[in-house]
């Protein structure tokens, strides 16, 4: 993937954060889009590009909303990594298991940041929490509809319509 | 990301790959290193710049998704304006009679116990923002404020909505700012029980509620006592509700184990209202409510 998609994807993802988050119904459908952008940079299984995507990704979540400059972009470097690894030597396919994948991401990256917050602010871990599962499984589900989506035969699905209303 | 196909159009390189993460993961713990020291009190001049530089991007998405969700919101309000209205003037009747009762009795107070000495504890309204971003993870609770530093607001701020008090400002750049929410796990605040008057300390538990903690097994502290913030703690003014005691429990040690409920909405909060710091303090000066 070029630079200059990963930058628009990343701008994208940040607007959606914020698109969804200034509204009340956040809660309903709490999609990490960073983690989706990293996830979708590291489809194309670029090591180099999918790590350094995640630190960026990471790295402006930290500068929103977190206390420490680093937390999200360690996890998110080493999660850009793992996936970009699982999708070069794994034979994996399917929306369900793309899904499945993503949400494990997403409460891994909440370990990492919640064992980094315990070792350097001293705070208490927290892990588990239902908003955290739930955010997960928003996650998972709509980057299982992205890939749906992507791997979705649009030309054929199209020329079969186009052949129906000849008929 | 389809991983049975990806193979084909890779660029095998896990070993450059690795070694860049490694690059990655180190510099991160170097920046996190350089940080910790200020133990999350305050935030780095680096951490304001960026809040400057991304508040019109913020800004931008945040008023379309706003008047995305205010159309469909009066939208769905216009079905249920009418049996609005003969509600809305059902209450007004019964607020204005409980308003005069009310106001007979603050001028009965006011000669008794003479609320004037009180007045420089009231809390000092500097401003309102919308709440632009909450973020909920392993334990933070944060929030991106849309005031900063042009307004009046600075690090220590108090945040509150009518119903109770939300969290305190940690980072303020221009015009936004990064917000400690009370539910962080490593938030915390004075606190009294108003029915008992005990002083305890509220703190978050990470995972949506708040914890009355240094209760004395001897307290008569009950489920559904309101627990407002004491104005002990040097940031939060006192007399702002907190929230209800949910549950009692006899903790291990000589201490009980009180659970709160929040008055706070804080899965739907839209705007906060900024409160002056608590005492006043010289600017430079810092704060301590985290743990």
């Amino acid at each position: 993937m070029k630079l200059g998609r990963i930058a628009l994807l990343l701008v994208g993802a940040t607007a959606l954060e914020f698109l969804f988050g200034g509204t009340k119904y956040r809660g309903v459908w709490p999609v990490d889009w960073l983690l989706v952008a990293t996830a979708i940079v590291a489809r194309s299984g670029g090591f180099g590009r999918a790590v350094l995507t995640g630190a960026a990704a990471g790295f402006v979540e930290d500068a929103l909303t977190e206390t420490l400059l680093g937390l999200n972009a360690f996890g998110k470097a080493a999660i850009g990594y793992l996936l970009a690894f699982v999708s070069v030597r794994v034979v994996l396919g399917g929306a369900l298991a793309v899904g499945g994948v993503i949400a494990l991401c997403s409460l891994a990256n909440d370990a990492i940041v919640a064992v980094l917050r315990s070792l350097l602010l001293g705070s208490p871990v927290v892990l588990g929490a239902p908003e955290a599962l739930w955010r997960a499984v928003a996650t998972g589900t709509t980057a299982g509809l992205f890939e749906a989506a992507w791997s979705f035969q649009w030309r054929e699905w199209r020329e079969r319509r186009r052949q129906g209303r000849l008929r | 990301m389809r991983f049975s196909t990806a193979r084909a159009e890779v660029t095998h390189r896990p070993r450059r790959g690795g070694v860049l993460l490694a690059s990655v993961l180190v510099l991160c713990v170097l920046a996190l290193s350089a940080q910790a020291p200020a133990r999350g009190q305050r935030g780095s001049v680096l951490q304001s710049w960026m809040l400057t530089a991304a508040a019109p991007l913020a800004r931008a998405v945040t008023t379309v998704s706003r008047a995305i969700s205010g159309t469909s919101s009066s939208i769905a309000d216009n079905f249920t304006a009418r049996s609005d209205i003969v509600r809305l003037r059902r209450d007004l009747q019964k607020r204005e009679e409980e308003l005069f009762r009310l106001r007979a009795e603050v001028q009965q107070m006011r000669s008794e116990i003479g609320l004037r000495a009180a007045a420089p504890f009231l809390p000092v309204v500097v401003g309102s923002g919308p709440v632009l971003l909450l973020e909920r993870r392993a334990g933070l609770h944060s929030a991106l404020i849309g005031i900063g530093s042009s307004s009046g607001v600075g690090p220590g701020s108090p945040l509150a909505v009518p119903e109770g008090l939300v969290g305190r400002v940690v980072t303020a750049g221009r015009t936004l700012s990064r917000a400690q929410l009370l539910l962080d796990a490593s938030a915390a605040a004075g606190a009294r029980i108003v029915r008992t008057g005990e002083l305890g300390i509220v703190r978050g538990d990470g995972r949506g509620a708040l914890r009355l903690n240094h209760i004395p097994t001897t307290s008569r502290v009950r489920p559904g006592d309101l627990v407002e913030s004491a104005g002990i703690d040097g940031i939060y003014p006192r007399g702002i509700a907190i929230g209800r005691v949910a549950s009692v429990s006899r903790g291990g040690n000589l201490f009980l184990d009180v659970l709160l409920v929040p008055t706070a909405p804080f899965s739907r909060l839209t705007d906060v209202l900024v409160l002056a710091p608590f005492p006043a303090r010289e600017p430079g000066e810092g704060t301590s409510a985290s743990r």
